[in-house]
């Protein structure tokens, strides 16, 4: 885990600040979330999606959790990649 | 009794998932911890995004989710009452108004404020009152997840239980107050992750708002218009709705109960904690999406809702059914971590409350004074572990006796309800003395207990058992607000000089961050007028 970890001494005086970059741990849980329900989205059956009213909510949802995980991740690097510069 | 719902191993690797995730954030954040304020207020360190939404997420418990599916199901759009004024105005006024003091005054915890503003009487009663407190609703949402789980996937009682315990008390244990902000951030994001797949499908399958419309009583489907009188959904009128719930209830809650005013404490300057409350406003006049939707789609579409007249305990059941009746396995792990996430994360933020005021303000000031630093961190560890051993041991004493589950919330509701007049006049109006400020919160509290009596006995009479409550907050807070003047009148004044940084008119006033789009006016107003807007819509 010691890559996602970003420290700060925030200035304030009060104890060293102690800033986890909470970007990334959401990302990733969201992005595996994401993966696992794609992939379980198209190896199931289209009768699984009765109760959905008929939507493979599992593919489609799977594919949004992507999307927003992905954003977490690359406002994570983006971040990174200036404090580092 | 079978199971309501049955998980595959997908649903289970969802749980588990998160599961990891958190102890992997607890684990990583233990080398932080060097020194009681890095344990207990994250070092006063977190940005304002994070603490706004942990604000809101301490708020956004499962029994909080369920229990609002349930009043939408019975009271219809009127549950936003609970939002629109029933918190947004408590929000906003908290970080513009009171947070300088707070967090301008480098207190600690909320009874801290009472010491330094009032006397040690009033920080004790309040201290350890609201210690107690906490740690039994602790145990009691701890049984409560536990017996949900039971009844809708079939678990063992004592194995959630124990299960839950373990992994809060190891995050907890290694990374404090920001294992517990933390992981109040990431539930926030699988609650609505979580739940908005039923809102889309409840929706679709009921055709929309002309459908909950063309189906639905026409008194479900407003929020004020029907207030004149107590002869509403609700049985509330509006007097009990804005004064009892809108102002004693809503602020009481919002700006003095610890458990949410730690988060912005932890914020990394004042302008962050000001602005913590206020940006959880936003989200939090959101949350009707996914309460207040789900609810009245289950009176549509569930076959056990159909009859005109329910009984209220199974209102309760309606977010879980609705589970059952639209998600399909996967989703259904999501929506199962969110209440997961949702119950764990409330119970963290007991126990992180639990033991800073532990630490602070019983054991810290009345049982070993004067001792270095590392020692205070240590016992805030130890109160971690007792705290949710003691919740444990609650959580087994109410699944024998599930009605002290009443009873407690009772006694707790009789505290809570008298404590914002006490807020109110410390820091508004500088006569307040110490013994006003403790008299006037004891008769508070005898105030609610008493009236609550006179309900009981069939004294005073309301339409409702929520109208009873909504004005023994409000006669409470009378009481309180009305003897803590009477008894400043006769005692002897503070020196103005110790009530600097703590009382309004003795402060310097804040200066206001430089760009006004970091100001929390700016966005407390916005607040306000998008809450009255939606008010208005939903009239």
């Amino acid at each position: 885990m010691n890559d996602k970890i970003e420290t700060k001494d925030q200035g304030t005086g009060m104890g060293q600040g102690h800033v986890l970059d909470l970007k990334l741990p959401i990302g990733w849980l969201l992005s595996a979330y994401g993966v696992l329900l794609t992939v379980y989205g198209l190896v199931t059956k289209k009768e699984m999606y009765a109760i959905s009213l008929g939507l493979n909510l599992n593919l489609v949802w799977g594919i949004l959790m992507l999307v927003v995980g992905g954003g977490f991740l690359l406002a994570a690097f983006l971040k990174k990649g200036k404090a580092g510069g | 009794m079978d199971p309501v719902i049955t998980l595959n191993a997908v649903d289970y690797a969802i749980i588990g998932g998160y599961i990891l995730v958190m102890i992997l954030v607890g684990y990583s954040l233990k080398k932080y911890m060097k020194t009681g304020e890095d344990f207990f207020l994250s070092g006063r360190s977190l940005p304002g995004w994070i603490t706004g939404l942990a604000f809101l997420s301490a708020n956004l418990g499962a029994l909080e989710v369920i229990g609002m599916v349930a009043n939408s199901a019975k009271y219809g759009i009127a549950t936003v009452h609970f939002y629109w004024v029933g918190a947004i105005p408590a929000m906003v006024f908290l970080g513009i108004f009171m947070m300088p003091f707070y967090y301008g005054s480098r207190v600690r915890t909320v009874p801290e404020y009472l010491k330094l503003r009032y006397n040690e009487a009033t920080r004790g009663l309040n201290a350890i009152s609201f210690a107690i407190m906490t740690v039994l609703m602790s145990g009691i949402s701890l049984y409560a997840m536990a017996l949900l789980f039971k009844l809708m996937l079939g678990w063992s009682l004592t194995g959630s239980i124990l299960f839950a315990a373990a992994v809060v008390l190891l995050y907890v244990f290694w990374g404090g107050l920001s294992s517990s902000i933390y992981n109040e951030v990431i539930q926030f994001f699988l609650i609505w992750l979580g739940l908005l797949p039923i809102v889309f499908l409840g929706l679709k399958e009921v055709g929309g708002f002309a459908g909950f419309v063309a189906k639905l009583k026409e008194p479900l489907l407003h929020s004020a218009k029907y207030l004149g009188t107590s002869n509403n959904p609700l049985g509330v009128d509006w007097f009990g709705v804005v004064m009892g719930l809108g102002f004693v209830l809503s602020f009481g809650y919002w700006t003095t109960d610890f458990l949410v005013v730690q988060r912005a404490l932890a914020s990394k300057n004042i302008n962050s904690a000001r602005m913590t409350p206020i940006i959880a406003s936003f989200p939090k006049m959101l949350v009707p999406i996914i309460v207040v939707i789900p609810g009245l789609v289950a009176l549509l579409v569930l076959p056990e809702f159909s009859q005109s007249a329910l009984p209220s305990t199974e209102y309760n059941s309606a977010l879980i059914l609705l589970m059952k009746h639209y998600l399909p396995n996967g989703l259904l792990g999501l929506a199962i971590t969110a209440l997961l996430a949702s119950f764990m994360s409330g119970m963290a933020g007991n126990v992180t409350a639990f033991n800073t005021i532990w630490t602070y303000d019983i054991y810290g000031s009345y049982i070993k004074k004067g001792k270095p630093d590392a020692h205070y961190l240590k016992m805030g560890k130890y109160a971690t572990v007792f705290g949710v051993a003691i919740s444990v041991g609650t959580a087994y004493i109410v699944q024998s006796f599930p009605n002290l589950m009443d009873y407690m919330q009772l006694i707790f509701s009789f505290f809570n309800a008298p404590l914002f007049a006490t807020f109110l006049l410390g820091m508004f109006w500088k006569g307040a003395t110490g013994w006003g400020g403790f008299f006037g919160l004891l008769v508070g509290i005898f105030v609610a207990a008493g009236h609550y009596l006179l309900y009981k006995l069939g004294v005073v009479h309301y339409a409702s058992d929520m109208a009873a409550n909504f004005y023994q907050a409000w006669w409470a807070w009378l009481a309180d607000f009305v003897v803590t003047i009477g008894v400043s009148l006769f005692t002897a004044k503070r020196d103005p000089k110790e009530l600097a940084g703590l009382v309004f008119g003795l402060t310097p006033k804040p200066k206001a961050a430089a760009r006004w789009l970091a100001r929390p006016a700016v966005w407390g107003t916005l607040a306000i007028v998008i809450a009255i807007v939606l008010n208005i819509i939903f009239w």
